[in-house]
């Protein structure tokens, strides 16, 4: 069957995808510094760093670190943190959640709203709403997510109303979703990061969409306009979207660490840039690969989306 | 599910100066390096066979005893006549990361501060005037036989977190810990103490014999990491039942990176304290997230407030901020040894070049006083006579140009992860261009400027947290100093022999004419251009009671004690 064996193909080259990853986060990760000198300050004593590199495994050749790193990796053992032995998955533990629970609601959030506003851009095209919120796209599109997550703070948090919390406070074993006010402010950072985008692909593929002849035929037929716009338009103008919305989900993953910061989330964002500055390699490379993983499972779900949604590729694929 | 390559030898992080201003922001934030006592002042001994009677606190009260001292405490507190109300939790904000530990007698950051005062009480402490007090410690009298030889008599009745009364056995424990070369926790006492230096006179006396002389010993027992702690006690590994201590509150749970919950100590041996019921410290990423938290009002108290956030917390109405001098400093070095600076004029010529009242202004914003190129500004033997410094661009060139270093162009480095040296360099930058000297001011990444070239460097920079004048001496002014700046003193001069002739010296007023001599000659041939003295800046809700804007050595004055001066109104 064409589409299985598509799918298969997919994953097999997010697999190897993930492969050729692993290697460059590995790489890249040797030239972070010196765990040792990080872990045991300057003037350790020879004696104490020797024995602390035959323990971190530093001694090993690289090859057999790497392999011995991703065999551990893959069986569900991502190793243990360089600054206390405790395992990362411990060590991470909630904050994996946390951060997934942030992306997944703003992914939700934000893409219906995205499809939204570009839809109804494209239909009303040219008219006030086009222009404002094509306008406001640029003008978003160009900030920085740390600038609107601040501007944000400063609005609605601290300064000028005081509406929801600045800072979002989960302590240790409470589910992300227990405080949904606070999530608030992180959420629209990311939304307003995201809907630009999204929603100027949208209104150019509805745009193309409702100049087609069946959207003609549909229009002569004598079917209202909404119907033709969200019955028949949208599902066709989806399509080609599917890839700038996988695009920006997996962006959220990145986007996430600097919310994380702004909004002292404790998720792995914080985790990342304590374990960057500590050189806990370990923990450094694991999060690299999660995000890479949510990168190829998105990307692999909006190829599949596509095909599903555009019968014309299923064919094909026969 | 254990995992077999877990570290079993895990050794305990030295303390590396770095790691103490990670992830702090803009706020001043340096802290001590282990080792060395962050402290102040000499010790006011009396001479041979006397013992030290407690020196009051600000509230006036004689000497404590055991028990009845801590309620002299709770009069601090009224400052505007409103009665003290006990319960309610109290959430304080600070910077902290998923290295934070938990140690009786150990600190790296600035968050396992706060949890040390918290849960530990120090043998004994300084006074605002930066003398020894007994008011929140443990000890009740010292007894200095010799310079080499103390007799320490602790409180009565004191007890741990689980009512075990403290024992000879502890205290003997809790000094041995401290000097134990594995853990490495105090290099600078265990230099001057043996694990045999330690005889229980009886259950609450203790003799302590030096293996030198060095009546900097006392002020070795006022650091606030030097602590009593139950036989067998360990840093926290996971098991929150295991970190007993004297003070103030019980740990009750702790997530490094996140935050730590402690509870009232039902046994405290300051009668009628804490005042409040919980305590909660809570890690925040970096400092612009901590003032927003402050600000929206998800934390009671915040320490280091960034300078250029100080004006919007003042003007916020249910915002407080609470400001104490110290004696901290930043420091531009010049290394005596290296040219040009080998020639003692262009040294005095860099400091002339120095506009110390304009460094306040743009490096600080206003949040600090002037300095005199002398540390241990708080110690009472400082020498306050020596008249300040003040630019002099003409003497400068003058002293340049005799030594043939008109025009002279040079590097100048601070590294990225300290808050203020970066904005030091540049403003000293711009101000030697009057005197025709080009300063090169070079920003490096923090991690390669505390590396292998940090103390080796000609012209750099770097920060102190206020100090003893003999212990900073130790820590970074004689040839095997832990961290040797400048390279001090030079090869002609007997500044070393001074230094030993004033850690032996029990007399204050002799030790102190030993130490304005030694600070002179700093004054006069010094490598150190030390242009001001920067205050703590710590925030706090109008509704918390109980801080003092007062000298001290920690945020949050002192972290109230461990907090347990502080209440919440209404």
């Amino acid at each position: 069957m064409g589409i299985a064996k598509f799918i298969v193909k997919r994953v097999l080259l997010g697999v190897l995808t993930l492969v050729v990853v692993s290697i460059v986060v590995f790489a890249l990760t040797q030239a972070l510094g010196d765990p040792v000198e990080a872990i045991l300050g300057r003037e350790a004593q020879p004696a104490s760093v020797a024995a602390m590199r035959e323990q971190l495994g530093l001694n090993r050749p690289v090859i057999t670190q790497y392999t011995d790193w991703l065999t551990g990796l893959v069986s569900g053992d991502p190793g243990v943190s360089f600054t206390n032995g405790v395992p990362v998955l411990e060590v991470l533990g909630d904050r994996i959640w946390n951060s997934l629970f942030l992306m997944l609601l703003s992914a939700l959030v934000s893409i219906p709203i995205a499809i939204a506003v570009g839809t109804y851009a494209a239909a009303r095209r040219d008219k006030a709403f086009d222009s404002t919120s094509s306008a406001t796209s640029l003008v978003l599109a160009s900030m920085p997510e740390f600038v609107t997550g601040l501007l944000l703070i400063v609005l609605l948090a601290t300064n000028v109303w005081q509406v929801f919390p600045a800072v979002v406070r989960i302590r240790p074993g409470e589910a992300p979703w227990v405080d949904l006010g606070a999530l608030v402010l992180p959420v629209l950072t990311l939304t307003l990061g995201v809907v630009p985008y999204v929603s100027r692909v949208m209104r150019a593929s509805m745009i193309e969409v409702l100049e087609s002849d069946y959207i003609e035929m549909a229009r002569l037929k004598g079917l209202p306009e909404r119907t033709v716009v969200w019955r028949h338009a949208l599902p066709n103008a989806i399509g080609p979207t599917l890839q700038v919305i996988a695009i920006n989900i997996a962006y959220l993953a990145g986007g996430v660490i600097v919310v994380e910061n702004i909004f002292n989330y404790p998720g792995i964002g914080l985790a990342l840039r304590d374990a960057v500055t500590d050189v806990n390699v370990p923990v450094v490379q694991f999060i690299a690969m999660l995000i890479a993983g949510i990168y190829v499972v998105v990307n692999l779900l909006a190829d599949v989306g596509t095909i599903l949604v555009t019968p014309r590729l299923r064919t094909r694929l026969r | 599910m254990t995992n077999d390559r877990r570290l079993e030898l895990w050794l305990p992080r030295a303390m590396s100066r770095r790691r103490l201003i990670t992830g702090t922001g803009a706020a001043a934030v340096l802290l001590a390096a282990c080792g060395g006592d962050d402290t102040a002042t000499s010790p006011s001994t009396q001479g041979g066979g006397q013992s030290t009677g407690g020196s009051t606190g600000t509230a006036g009260s004689p000497a404590t005893t055991a028990g009845g001292s801590a309620t002299t405490a709770g009069g601090s507190a009224t400052t505007s006549g409103a009665t003290p109300t006990s319960g309610g939790t109290l959430r304080v904000g600070l910077v902290g990361s998923t290295n934070d530990l938990i140690d009786g007698q150990y600190i790296v950051s600035k968050a396992d501060q706060a949890r040390c005062v918290t849960g530990w009480d120090p043998v004994v402490n300084y006074d605002t005037d930066f003398n020894i007090s007994f008011e929140h410690s443990l000890a009740e009298e010292i007894e200095t036989a010799a310079a080499d030889n103390y007799v320490i008599r602790f409180k009565e009745g004191l007890e741990f977190h689980n009512g075990k009364p403290v024992t000879a056995e502890d205290i003997i424990y809790s000094f041995q810990r401290r000097i134990d070369p594995e853990l490495n926790l105090a290099p600078g006492l265990a230099e001057l103490l043996g694990p045999d230096g330690m005889t229980a006179i009886d259950d609450r006396t203790i003799e302590f014999q030096l293996l030198r002389p060095a009546v900097t010993f006392i002020n070795s027992l006022a650091e606030y990491t030097t602590t009593i702690v139950p036989v067998d006690y360990a840093r926290f590994d996971g098991d929150v039942s295991t970190q007993i201590g004297t003070g103030p509150f019980m740990l009750e749970s702790f997530t490094p990176g996140t935050e730590s919950v402690h509870v009232k100590n039902p046994n405290y041996w300051g009668s009628g304290l804490p005042l409040l019921d919980e305590v909660q410290i809570i890690d925040f990423a970096d400092a612009q997230a901590l003032t927003n938290a402050l600000a929206s009002g998800e934390i009671d108290a915040a320490i280091d407030i960034p300078f250029a956030q100080v004006a919007t917390v003042e003007s916020d109405s249910n915002l407080r901020i609470l400001e104490s001098q110290a004696g901290n400093w930043l420091v531009i070095t010049m290394a005596i040894d290296q040219a040009p600076f080998d020639d003692v004029r262009v040294r005095q010529a860099m400091r002339l070049i120095a506009n110390r009242e304009e460094m306040v202004e743009r490096v600080l914003a206003g949040h600090g006083r002037v300095a005199n190129d002398m540390y241990g500004v708080l110690d009472p033997c400082y020498p306050s006579d020596i008249p300040q410094r003040e630019q002099d661009i003409e003497q400068a060139m003058a002293l340049l140009a005799e030594a043939g270093q008109e025009n002279l162009t040079i590097d100048l480095f601070a590294p990225d992860d300290t808050a203020g040296l970066a904005e030091l360099i540049a403003v000293f930058a711009d101000q030697a261009q009057a005197a025709g000297v080009t300063v090169n001011a070079q920003v490096l990444d923090g991690g390669t400027y505390w590396g292998d070239e940090y103390t080796k460097r000609t012209f750099a920079t770097s920060f102190w947290s206020t100090r003893p004048y003999l212990i900073q001496v130790a820590a970074g002014s004689l040839e095997n100093a832990i961290y040797p700046e400048t390279h001090w003193p030079p090869p002609d001069s007997d500044f070393a022999e001074k230094y030993e002739q004033a850690i032996a010296e029990t007399d204050d007023g002799a030790r102190c004419e030993i130490i304005a001599e030694m600070q002179q000659e700093e004054y006069d041939d010094g490598g150190n251009l030390i242009p001001f003295f920067y205050n703590l800046v710590d925030g706090h809700a109008a509704n918390v009671r109980g801080f003092e804007a007062r000298p001290n050595l920690l945020n949050l004055d002192h972290y109230g004690r461990g907090w347990k001066n502080i209440w919440l109104e209404g």
